[in-house]
């Protein structure tokens, strides 16, 4: 039971990982914490559950679904965040507005979709296989394998592409990147794109697997993880990749171990243990203060 | 001094919210006066028991808008877990009340005392953690307060909650909302709060918050024990939530885990953020002006709540210091005492020097 | 820049006035009914959760008093009244419930309340209703200490002991099972629901009858396998599932997966055509006892379900129907006792014996009902009758 139960605990944790990256990038050039995440991950999943219904098939929806997310990412950079950037405002004017888009988007997919709990198509359905008493589905070997992939692909883009190198710039010194001649402000659309757009794929591959989708699907699991992300040290991919199945697994081994109403707070416990201990997550870099 | 600080932005900026801060500022008195008078006459004008809780509530809020201030806007630390002090309150508080038949005023002091514990030990972290990673844990704090609540059946009650608070009593007279009793507690106790707000904001305590704020670094070169005015901000701050708990679940009469969500702490935050953080009479306002709102607009349905998000963009957009955020970036007046005292050791160097 | 600063003063004295003036508005309307509309009309409030989670529920509400109003408008209203229906959303939170009782105390019109839906907001807002004399009828609250409340408080569904009785008997004696496993929903409902299972199984005196493993979700999580995976292990033949279908759909898929073999039991209030839409294949099977069932043969029924279908495009679930005869019987009792006067329509209403869709309806002492039990089973994706 305790091999079934970590193994549904890293599927699990493999879509939050998917989510912790998004909060990972944004925070990493912009050190802001975006709390309408969770609402861009609800959004993404009712835009593939429109297309669907619209009978596109269902590749071409999820695509359209993910750029359409991605774009929403920009707007909200480009109408709210932006323009407190340029007047230079405190940090937390820039999240105080993310929680208001949090509820913008939230209340109007409530409005035009209902709150109710609505079917979201199976994907993967291929059964079910047996490895060594562990049940599992094929949902979850795909989710694993496309959430691996994708963080693989995120590590590549930032590590090896000039974006990526531009990205890298703008996280140690936006000032001092945008004199080398990086288009900042292009770095940071960019990021949000690929934020909206890694929520999205979160957002389908999760109702996907649950078959579930509903607007305030992303508040609980937006927090969850925002924690697996800075458990992993905020800014790192595999740190988030890390900090999602930790948080992941030890979720559903509290729901073995203690019930499952206890599962909701494991992550922030494991949270706070960690900071303690290491105050910038597990693969966080020193921050330096400058007198 | 007052004087010419106020022509100087007179002449900076003349737009409306300056002109009704400067007047505001300019007729304090008899303006306080009138707003006493209002406040103590309200429930004998309306006789609305709606319209009155209503008020009580708002009351509540601005307590714990004042209480985050301290934290948010005095020392500069960002709780996002501040609804788990308001747990903490209002369940040791009914939990008190109801098992043990403690009187209102026992059981509130009790909770206001387990709160600031509470706020201790959260406010230990602050030895090792700044910035958006204290907020985490403050978040985290405020789940796991929460999901204790949920879980901790023999005590708390689990999901089922705390019902049939009952209301306080002095002398065996009840103060219910019925009898207007409520709404006088609550005016008193607001009172008390702002009342020890401003003397903290006017103390030296008050200054080593603000020192904190402005620049930690510089704060601890000028030997102000850091870590300590961080751990006692957090216990103020968690005090006085506690308080405004326990008389939220007075009100309300009832109180579960999902009472003291997420939500809440962030709409706390809201409150300071819109009002003015480090200003008191900001709470005032960005709380009457984010309470009343979901109130007044029920015929809005389902886009209150769109329209309340839009609120918080654009206020952050346009004014991110607030409503009432100027006065903030005002210099800090000394008190007269301070400033006696500061006259005297000039005097004593000048002696002394000659 | 201080361009912005003005923009911004703009904006704001706009909020402030527009909240001012809505202020203004509401209280020159509600006198306006009280002088003058309050003598063609009569309101009565439905209050349920009308956004949030269980929206579903508060809706079914207003679509149900609404079309009953109706149905009574067009036979010339009630002691030659119009009925209005004002709804009030209380987002199933009993902060909101209070106030919302508070309100419709404050407003003194209304006739009745049709309403709230969770027996722990129900809780909240009763004595308040109580207090003020006001009429409360609950569609939906289920818990023993509802209408112990006061006299002012009733309800129109069967106490909670009563249909786990009815899920007990379907999952040992219908379905034949004797390893009985729990899930539940961590609510003030939920907890108290399984609860009694518990007793009422150990009361059963059978051996061979056993509850196998209880365990409780949460609300807002999706992930139910750890819940499943340990009732599995346990050896759980059927699963009783005390929540709404938001629970029962995705519970029933989850462990359908690691078990196609498991039966599924649930609760009236997951009597919804919500079910069979969200869980698809999954719910097949699934049984229930309800205490109103849309595919009857019964005349009364049958056109009922027709005008709601022909009004709203779907079919009434149970707790609908339930708030449908709620106001009926509310209209019904004020009609007998000749006045709106609340203590005259409390006493009419205490003695009322109504017939309407979901059965015979006559109020006991303390408020309660008591109905007969209709066995329900997912069948090609339609509810049938359990034979």
């Amino acid at each position: 039971m305790i091999g079934q139960q970590i193994f549904n605990g890293l599927t699990l944790g493999m879509c939050y990982a998917l989510l912790a990256v998004g909060y990972s990038l944004v925070f990493g050039i912009l050190r802001l914490v975006n709390f309408s995440h969770g609402s861009i991950y609800a959004f993404g999943a009712h835009a593939a559950l429109l297309f669907v219904s619209l009978k596109f098939g269902i590749v071409p929806a999820i695509l359209l679904s993910l750029l359409l997310t991605g774009v929403l990412g920009i707007v909200i950079d480009k109408t709210a965040l932006e323009p407190l950037r340029k007047k230079n405002s405190i940090g937390i004017a820039s999240l105080i507005t993310t929680i208001g888009i949090s509820n913008i988007i939230q209340n109007l997919l409530t409005v035009y979709f209902g709150s109710e709990k609505k079917a979201f198509p199976a994907l993967f359905d291929f059964g079910t296989i047996t490895v060594g008493g562990i049940q599992i589905t094929w949902t979850q070997i795909f989710i694993c394998i496309i959430s691996f992939a994708l963080m693989l692909l995120l590590v590549l883009l930032v590590k090896k592409t000039k974006v990526g190198l531009a990205m890298r710039g703008c996280e140690q010194n936006a000032k001092a990147a945008s004199l080398m001649g990086v288009n900042v402000n292009f770095v940071i659309s960019f990021t949000f794109f690929i934020g909206g757009v890694s929520a999205a794929i979160a957002g389908t591959l999760i109702s996907g697997y649950y078959q579930i989708v509903y607007p305030t699907m992303g508040y609980m699991a937006g927090l969850k993880a925002f924690a697996a992300a800075v458990l992993g040290g905020i800014g790192s991919i595999p740190g988030a990749l890390t900090g999602g199945l930790l948080v992941g697994v030890s979720e559903s081994m509290a729901a073995t171990f203690l019930g499952s109403t206890y599962r909701d707070c494991m992550a922030f416990v494991i949270l706070i243990i960690v900071l303690i201990v290491r105050p910038n997550g597990l693969f966080g870099k020193k921050g330096i203060t400058k007198v | 001094m007052d004087k010419k600080q106020h022509d100087a932005n007179a002449n900076k900026k003349k737009n409306m919210v300056y002109y009704i801060e400067y007047y505001v500022d300019k007729y304090k008195i008899p303006l306080a006066a009138v707003t006493a008078v209002l406040l103590i006459v309200l429930p004998q004008v309306v006789s609305n028991q709606y319209i009155v809780t209503t008020a009580v509530k708002i009351g509540i809020y601005i307590m714990l808008a004042l209480g985050l201030n301290i934290l948010v806007g005095y020392t500069g630390l960002v709780s996002l877990g501040h609804a788990g002090f308001v747990a903490i309150g209002a369940y040791t508080a009914s939990l008190l009340a109801t098992r043990l038949g403690l009187n209102f005023f026992g059981s509130i002091i009790i909770g206001m005392v387990v709160a600031g514990l509470a706020g201790l030990l959260l406010g230990l972290p602050t030895l090792r953690l700044s910035g958006t990673y204290l907020s985490i844990v403050t978040l985290g704090f405020g789940e796991i307060v929460k999901t204790i609540a949920m879980n901790w059946d023999p005590v708390t009650n689990g999901t089922l909650g705390v019902k049939n608070i009952p209301a306080p009593s002095i002398f065996g007279y009840k103060l219910t909302i019925a009898n207007n009793g409520l709404y006088y507690l609550m005016l008193v106790m607001l009172l008390l709060i702002a009342l020890f707000c401003y003397a903290v904001y006017k103390s030296r305590t008050g200054r080593a918050f603000l020192a904190i704020k402005t620049d930690e670094m510089a704060g601890i070169m000028m030997g102000i024990n850091v870590t300590y005015y961080k751990v006692l901000a957090f216990v103020l701050s968690a005090v006085i939530s506690a308080a405004a708990g326990a008389l939220y679940a007075t009100l309300i009469g009832y109180i579960d885990p999902n009472t003291f969500t997420f939500d809440v702490s962030t709409l706390i935050l809201s409150i300071v953020i819109l009002g003015g953080m480090g200003t008191i009479r900001g709470m005032f306002l960005g709380a009457a002006i984010l309470i009343s709102f979901p109130e007044v607009s029920r015929s809005l349905m389902d886009y209150r709540f769109v329209v309340y998000g839009l609120i918080l963009v654009i206020m952050m957009r346009f004014r991110p210091q607030g409503l009432l955020g100027w006065k903030s970036q005002m210099p800090y007046r000394l008190s007269k005492y301070v400033k006696g005292r500061l006259e005297e050791t000039k005097q004593d160097s000048s002696v002394v020097k000659q | 820049m201080k361009k912005m600063k003005k923009i911004a003063g703009l904006v704001l004295a706009t909020i402030l006035a527009v909240s001012v003036v809505g202020c203004g508005d509401k209280s020159a309307s509600t006198s306006d009914e009280s002088n003058g509309g309050g003598k063609d009309t009569l309101k009565i409030a439905v209050a349920g959760p009308m956004t949030g989670d269980n929206a579903e529920y508060g809706i079914g509400f207003t679509n149900a008093a609404t079309l009953m109003a109706k149905e009574w408008n067009e036979k010339g209203g009630v002691l030659g009244k119009q009925i209005e229906i004002v709804q009030y959303d209380d987002k199933n939170s009993s902060e909101e419930a209070a106030t919302i009782a508070q309100k419709i105390a404050g407003e003194g019109n209304i006739a009745g309340v049709i309403g709230h839906f969770a027996s722990g907001v129900c809780l909240t807002a009763a004595p308040i209703y109580q207090e003020n004399k006001i009429i409360e009828i609950s569609p939906s609250a289920s818990h023993p200490d509802y209408n112990v409340v006061g006299d002012f408080i009733f309800r129109n569904n069967t106490v909670i002991s009563a249909e786990a009785a009815a899920s007990i008997e379907i999952a040992t004696k219908d379905l034949g099972k004797k390893n009985i496993g729990i899930i539940s929903i961590k609510t003030d409902w939920g907890t108290n629901t399984s609860q009694i299972i518990k007793e009422l199984v150990e009361k059963l005196g059978d051996d061979s009858i056993k509850i196998v493993a209880h365990e409780e979700v949460v609300e807002g999580s999706d992930d139910y396998s750890p819940a499943i995976t340990k009732l599995n292990q346990a050896g759980a033949d059927v699963v009783i599932c005390a929540g709404m279908y938001n629970l029962v759909a995705p519970v029933a898929k989850q462990y359908k997966q690691i078990n196609p073999d498991i039966a599924v039991v649930g609760f009236s209030n997951a009597y919804s055509e919500q079910l069979i839409s969200l869980g698809g294949d999954a719910v097949e099977g699934v049984c229930f006892p309800v205490i109103f069932f849309s595919e009857s043969e019964e005349e009364h029924i049958k056109s009922y379900v027709e005008k709601y279908e022909a009004e709203y495009g779907s079919k009434p679930s149970a707790l609908t129907s339930q708030a449908y005869d709620s106001v009926g019987m509310l209209l019904e009792a004020i009609e007998k006792a000749g006045a709106t006067d609340s203590q005259a329509v409390r006493d009419a209403l205490a003695e009322l014996s109504y017939t309407g869709v979901t059965g015979d309806t006559k109020f006991d002492e303390e408020g309660n009902v008591d109905k007969q039990f209709v066995k329900v089973v997912i069948k090609d994706g339609k509810f049938v009758k359990m034979n």
